[in-house]
């Protein structure tokens, strides 16, 4: 065995120089969306007693639905259940155009997911976690949620819709 | 063993760059099509 | 010069991991079409009432044989031939891999046994706090233990080989090999510690609550490896052996394909986070970091789309191709081994950038959980993976039973019919995942689809349907070759595709495995310690366990 230097023809140096470049690019790219354009993925917020969550007076999930906390912002405390059915609570939120609306999701069973088509709302639903993410519809019309994590047989039917009014 | 056959030394992938190029292009192009979906949607915070 | 003799027992071995691979792509690839046509809103589901009580079931037969136990049994047949053949010499303890062999084979007893009877309809992710019978569970761990068990044999015997030839470079079979078995024992920790501290003892009622959140990092510490480990056998075949079946072509940098395994083992653990961008209870410093690395483990792909491209344009110039791309069809295409390994890899590419997309932080959050991800595996797993092993096969069984393949050209066909049906069912799933359709849901049921998803759910039904022609004539063509009277005159020439320069000539660096493994465990350390040690120190076990199918 020798110790001679490692031999890259000239064409693939030239590839892998232009694949470093390319993905350096790459990262760059999510990183202005990140962090220049507030495009984020969902960080901590909150843990919570999955077994009394729903329950709990003191939980704002045992009260699930909407709270205007400041002209034209929203909370929305969402409950995700597959018992004793496939559902959201509320399953239906109204808001007007314009509106900046912070979901907060929780499970008291399974892991869910949660959808808002056509938004960057999109993540898991863990018992035990609330799952935090903002979207602000401008425009008028009705954005289904949808549950993305298996639940159980009744997984296809869970579903709900935000209706954005003008 | 590997013995040099005539030939292995000229050998210059230029069909691989060609195929590689076309992918990168497809690359670029698919993921940046999604990209532009995320940044049309806004914001999360 | 002959070639090294594999003993009879050794091939016989070997065989019986193929046989049950075989046998569970077969049972498994039965309910993908049954998903893929409830999709296009023909749901024959509702026939097998009696047998398989859901389409949620169907699925979980599905993952666990097709992802689990048809890629596990042949990677683990796969990986023997390459030690024992690369090596040249037998198994330095034949009952020790048999021990692992058998106790796989009981585990997947163990876990079918729940799974058949509906107690463990957890889909192959099995996430808690789903609680499935705790049998499935014994059962996958005994998987992954027989795993580890044969893995030990791969190391034994390679010790002896060392010591019997200190000074040589390891041939590049055997080395891609033994890394395959190496990355997987250290990543399979991760399931490992997520069933034995947690699924186990809390299915056999022994404690009564789990930490789902923690139960998810543990899963995907071993998930995303795990792809690595069904790709890295298939690069192995199409770095060295591909090139020479297409048209006697030399292997364009023996160097550079060791210098990417090794980068595949060092940086395919410490991303796992990436699967996990939109879980609450991790922080994003982490998942952005993750992300990062997932770049970084592009970049070994992209080098061995270089090198087994330009592997493959050497063939094609020797079998007297021109241009820059009449080369391409100079290659042996009419050879079954040859087409469904060149298909598999050209669908790879579309593989390799929907990955990406996915890898892509934040850009993840378009995709996520939605119909794009089954479009994106069933191209890499499903057909990199799948298309090249029953590629592989179409050599590798006749060398081992001695019989001759039969109907080459069925197979040749078998290999374009996947290739049509895949682009067809994967475009439609990415297509869908884009518009908004989740995965893992019968959308023929689900009210909520718009009329405009339509015609590619009926695509994907179509693609189904295909699939399911190609898989059943991969069956018979598997079928007659086992049962065929007609024997190969001689044994089958195993394909090894020698290095443009010779391997000796390579810096020493990458024939040592200390750097590397030190390397892989000390980015694990860094990228997984903190937050690992994070979530246990605040471990919450509050969640009991559902039975809600």
């Amino acid at each position: 065995m020798s110790s001679q230097k490692l031999h890259v023809d000239s064409y693939e140096r030239g590839w892998m120089i232009f694949s470093a470049i390319l993905l350096v690019a790459f990262a760059v790219a999510v990183s202005v969306a990140a962090f220049g354009m507030g495009i984020q993925v969902p960080a901590p917020e909150q843990r919570v007693d999955p077994r009394t969550v729903a329950t709990d007076p003191n939980s704002p999930w045992s009260n699930p639905g909407l709270r205007e906390v400041a002209p034209g912002k929203y909370d929305a405390y969402i409950l995700a259940r597959a018992i004793p059915l496939w559902e959201y609570l509320p399953k239906e939120l109204t808001v007007p155009a314009g509106s900046s609306v912070s979901f907060y999701v929780t499970s008291p069973d399974v892991q869910h997911g949660f959808m808002i088509q056509n938004t960057n709302a999109n993540f898991m639903v863990i018992p035990g976690q609330v799952s935090k993410l903002t979207v602000k519809f401008d425009k008028p019309g009705t954005y289904n949620f949808i549950c993305t994590e298996y639940c159980g047989s009744g997984h296809a039917i869970m579903y709900g819709a935000i209706i954005v009014t003008p | 063993m590997a013995k040099k056959d005539k030939g292995d030394d000229d050998f210059r992938p230029t069909g691989t760059l060609a195929i590689l190029a076309i992918f990168i292009i497809t690359l670029i192009a698919i993921w940046t099509t999604i990209y532009m979906i995320l940044v049309g949607r806004g914001g999360t915070l | 010069m002959k070639q090294y003799q594999v003993s009879a027992v050794e091939k016989k071995f070997i065989g019986s991991h193929l046989l049950v691979a075989i046998l569970a792509l077969a049972v498994g690839s039965l309910f993908g079409p049954l998903q893929a046509f409830e999709h296009a809103g023909w749901d024959l589901y509702q026939y097998l009432k009696p047998l398989i009580k859901s389409y949620y079931q169907g699925l979980t037969v599905h993952g666990v044989l097709n992802a689990l136990v048809w890629t596990t049994f042949f990677i683990m047949g796969f990986l023997t031939f390459n030690v024992i053949f690369g090596l040249k010499r037998p198994l330095k303890n034949l009952t020790l891999n048999k021990v692992g062999f058998w106790m796989m084979v009981v585990g997947v007893v163990a876990a079918a046994i729940p799974i058949l009877a509906n107690q463990a309809t957890v889909l192959f992710t099995f996430y808690p706090p789903l609680k499935a019978n705790w049998a499935f569970y014994v059962g996958l761990t005994l998987v992954v233990v027989g795993s580890w068990v044969e893995g030990w044999g791969f190391f034994l015997t390679y010790k002896d080989w060392r010591k019997d030839n200190p000074n040589e470079r390891m041939p590049f079979i055997a080395f891609g090999s033994l890394v395959t078995t190496l990355l997987w024992q250290i990543c399979t920790l991760g399931v490992a510690v997520e069933i034995l501290t947690m699924l186990l003892p809390w299915s056999l009622g022994l404690i009564e609550h789990v930490d789902p959140q923690l139960a998810r990092t543990y899963f995907w510490f071993t998930g995303h490896p795990l792809v690595y480990f069904w790709l890295l056998p298939a690069y192995i075949s199409w770095y060295a052996m591909l090139p020479k079946q297409a048209g006697n072509g030399k292997m364009f940098s023996d160097s550079l394909a060791r210098l990417s395994f090794w980068l595949f083992l060092v940086l395919s653990t410490p991303i796992g986070i990436h699967h996990q961008y939109v879980d609450p209870g991790v922080p994003p410093t982490w998942k952005f970091l993750h992300s990062m690395f997932t770049f970084g483990v592009f970049f070994p792909s992209l080098m061995t789309a270089f090198t087994v491209i330009a592997s493959l344009e050497h063939a094609g110039r020797k079998q007297g191709g021109s241009g820059v791309f009449a080369w391409i069809g100079k290659l042996k295409w009419n050879d079954p081994a040859v087409a469904s390994q060149l298909l598999a890899g050209l669908l790879f590419f579309f593989g390799g950038i929907g990955g990406l997309a996915n890898a892509s932080y934040n850009v993840n959050l378009v995709l996520h959980n939605t119909a794009f991800i089954p479009g994106h595996f069933h191209l890499t797993v499903a057909t990199a993976v799948t298309l090249s092993f029953i590629g592989i096969s179409y050599w590798l069984v006749p060398y081992l039973t001695g019989r001759k393949l039969w109907q080459p050209k069925w197979a040749v066909i078998q290999a374009w019919i996947w290739f049509v049906g895949m682009i067809i069912f994967s475009n439609s799933m990415h297509v869908l995942g884009l518009l908004g359709a989740p995965r893992r849901v019968p959308l023929g049921l689900a009210p909520y689809v718009p009329a405009e998803w339509n015609s590619r759910l009926f695509q994907v039904g179509l693609g189904g349907a295909i699939l399911f022609v190609s898989g059943a004539i991969y069956l018979i063509v598997m079928y007659k070759t086992a049962t065929n009277k007609e024997r190969v005159e001689e044994e089958v020439e195993v394909p090894i595709a020698e290095p443009m320069q010779d391997p000796a000539n390579g810096p020493i660096w990458l024939d040592r495995w200390a750097p590397w493994i030190y390397g892989a465990l000390a980015l694990i350390v860094i990228m997984y310690g903190p937050i690992l040690f994070d979530m246990i120190k605040n471990i919450a076990l509050t969640s009991p366990g559902f039975r809600v199918w």
